[in-house]
């Protein structure tokens, strides 16, 4: 009998772990970075919720598209977008994903179906459909995953796009990252229909509720609601319960949360704790073996944060290009 | 002084990856505060005054206080006296386990559950002696019963208000425990289910094909459902004091193919090896060296063969109120009549 009880093979689990620990390490490093005052505008950190863009975007290939929110950093490495580019990308440096002018907010890589990070709340599902009507009118079996939060969850664009979904039976997945504040005011009081399945069933899409702090319950469900959609089983709706480690932007006081939330956040929520516990823990992936990754990834990310700040920056004259297109 | 009734509502079951690859239904929240309400009208019909609720955050609350508002303003008297337990909201099923502990240390004479068989159970963990009414707000719900929840919460007054001898008002239930190594890690109350994944994840079971051993408390043909194997090959009611034992096995080695409804709307072969009575009090091993026990449906415990399990049947493990039994004797002795 094989040792590995997981439903991933060893070296995708290494794949699952490299990639959560390239995105909590990328925004780990932000914090400290930004603080220092040398990135342009703002940040909205991803750490914490890694396993639920990593369990979803192991599924994935190039041709299947996903929109992203203005949290989008993890969206990206899970995607599998370069990091030294998104560094440099929020460094504003010529050498950066856009170019340098998009920023952390709207780092996008087509080859890569990332169609961007946005900083309109919500904006991320109707582009969504756009892209899995393109994939259901080619035939290719691609599909659309749009990302949102809580907040975003109560924007119209939203619940448009499920209601388009529905009605055009598009392989869509809308994916709300619940980390319970839209902003920094709490989902108690600012949802009124208070469970998204609910949301998701008046427009006649099932919708599934997640623990988004578990890599294998997201990657399980989520591969599921996936390989339907591929094969025109329609849209879907996936809620991932989760916590934020930092605050809404860098900067942010946090005085919403509850005295020791965030201590209680990272020592029994943090989801790759938990999955370097269970994989560990099963005997699968050594100690040496993370602890080689993690190093590697540390590496990895302080070249980027070098790069970045030695790139230099977009010339003037580049202002106007990339950004309007002829048709 | 009328006695206290509690009431736990889990405002997520429902919500698993059923929906999505069995047509299963949802249950909206508001729909969960209106079973509440009609249980709480039907409970002060039979002159309860206080009842005890366990707190969430998913709305339940909210849409129970409007309508508490509106009857105010309304002038209809129709609800009794409401308090909410004052607890921290983990909004996991810890909060179910820590309700139910308050509402014995707070003296309920029953608890009223809305859920499905994992709620139920996570009660009856932590229950005691306090008799529980079931009102099945689940997916595969096995163990409550489906019926109006009026007529639940009507039962239920009556059972506790002792008007119904209590003989006839509580009927006792089997429960088995699952033990790994010398402690009782778990319980389940309807089902045990051994499967070959090894890992918990998604948590609901909807693979057949690696489903390998059963065990339950009692099995009916009339439900969906893990049990609902055992109940197309040998029905055992809640009263007998036996439970059934089914081995699967992979269709080419099976004696018999069984077409069984093990998720809403999913009627598939289950190839059956062999079934047998359970004998309370008498631990069985499991042939599976690896794998992850499902309890009343939801993947819970990994276990490998270093692990040594034992899975045993237990009687007259926890009270319920007998729903049936009460309003037949209330409609034979004129308890409704006014």
């Amino acid at each position: 009998m094989s040792n590995n009880p997981f439903p991933l093979p060893k070296e995708k689990l290494l794949e699952a772990y490299t990639k959560m620990k390239t995105i909590r390490e990328f925004e780990e490093r932000l914090h400290v970075e930004f603080a220092k005052g040398d990135i342009p505008g703002f940040v909205h950190l991803y750490a914490g919720e890694e396993a639920s863009g990593t369990g979803i975007m192991m599924h994935l290939e190039d041709k299947d598209r996903i929109a992203s929110t203005h949290r989008g950093h993890g969206h990206c490495i899970a995607k599998g977008v370069d990091v030294n580019g998104m560094m440099a990308e929020i460094y504003g440096k010529v050498t950066g994903s856009c170019r340098g002018k998009g920023g952390s907010m709207h780092i996008a890589d087509l080859s890569k179906g990332m169609m961007g990070a946005n900083g309109i709340l919500g904006a991320g599902a109707p582009l969504i459909c756009g892209a899995a009507l393109a994939s259901k009118y080619r035939g290719d079996g691609g599909v659309g995953i749009t990302f949102f939060g809580d907040g975003a969850s109560n924007q119209g664009t939203v619940l448009e796009s499920m209601n388009l979904a529905a009605v055009w039976n598009l392989p869509v997945i809308f994916v709300v990252e619940n980390n319970g504040y839209a902003e920094s005011t709490s989902i108690d009081y600012a949802v009124a229909v208070d469970s998204y399945i609910d949301r998701a069933a008046g427009f006649g899409i099932p919708g599934v509720t997640v623990d988004g702090t578990d890599f294998f319950a997201v990657h399980e469900a989520a591969g599921e609601i996936i390989k339907r959609a591929r094969e025109g089983g329609g849209p879907a709706f996936l809620e991932c319960k989760m916590v934020r480690f930092f605050g809404h932007f860098e900067g942010d006081a946090q005085t919403y949360r509850a005295k020791g939330e965030n201590e209680e956040n990272r020592a029994n929520k943090d989801c790759i704790k938990i999955f370097r516990k269970r994989v560990g823990g099963a005997g699968v992936i050594s100690d040496a073996e993370f602890e080689k990754i993690d190093k590697e990834v540390m590496h990895a990310i302080e070249e980027s944060v070098q790069r970045a700040k030695k790139d230099p920056l977009p010339s003037a004259k580049e202002l106007l290009t990339d950004v309007y297109v002829s048709y | 002084m009328a006695p206290l009734v509690g009431i736990i509502a889990n405002p997520v079951s429902a919500s698993d990856i059923r929906r999505v690859v069995a047509n299963a239904s949802t249950l909206q929240v508001t729909d969960r505060a209106n079973i509440v309400l009609r249980v709480l009208s039907a409970l002060a019909s039979c002159g309860i005054t206080n009842v005890l609720m366990m707190p969430e955050k998913s709305g339940i609350r909210r849409h129970i206080n409007r309508a508490y508002e509106r009857a105010a303003n309304l002038k209809e008297d129709i609800f009794p006296q409401l308090n909410h337990i004052r607890m921290d909201i983990t909004s996991t099923v810890e909060d179910t386990l820590l309700a139910t502990r308050k509402m014995r240390e707070a003296g309920c004479a029953a608890i009223v559950v809305l859920g499905g068989d994992g709620t139920h159970r996570a009660v009856v963990s932590q229950c005691g002696d306090i008799p529980i009414s079931g009102i099945s707000t689940g997916t595969n719900n096995a163990f409550p019963e489906h019926r109006e929840p009026t007529i639940t919460g009507l039962a239920t007054g009556l059972a506790v208000s002792g008007k119904v001898p209590a003989d006839i008002a509580f009927q006792s239930n089997k429960r088995i425990d699952i033990q790994i190594g010398d402690a009782i890690r778990d319980i389940a109350i309807v089902d045990v289910a051994i499967v070959t994944e090894r890992f918990v994840g998604a948590k609901a079971l909807w693979k057949p094909e690696n489903f390998r051993e059963l065990y339950v408390t009692f099995s009916d043909p009339e439900v969906i459902g893990m049990s609902a194997i055992a109940g197309l090959l040998e029905p055992v009611t809640r009263d007998d004091p036996d439970g059934l034992v089914v081995k699967i096995v992979p269709h080419h080695e099976a004696k018999t193919i069984l077409k069984v409804p093990f998720a809403p709307g999913i009627i598939g072969p289950i190839g059956i090896g062999s079934w047998q009575r359970m004998k309370a009090g008498v631990p069985a091993k499991l042939d599976l060296p690896a794998g992850t026990i499902a309890l009343d449906g939801e993947r819970e415990l990994a276990f490998d063969q270093n692990d040594d399990v034992s899975i045993t049947l237990v009687n007259n493990a926890f009270r319920t109120i007998n729903v049936s039994a009460v309003m037949q004797y209330a409609s034979r002795n004129g308890l409704m009549r006014t």
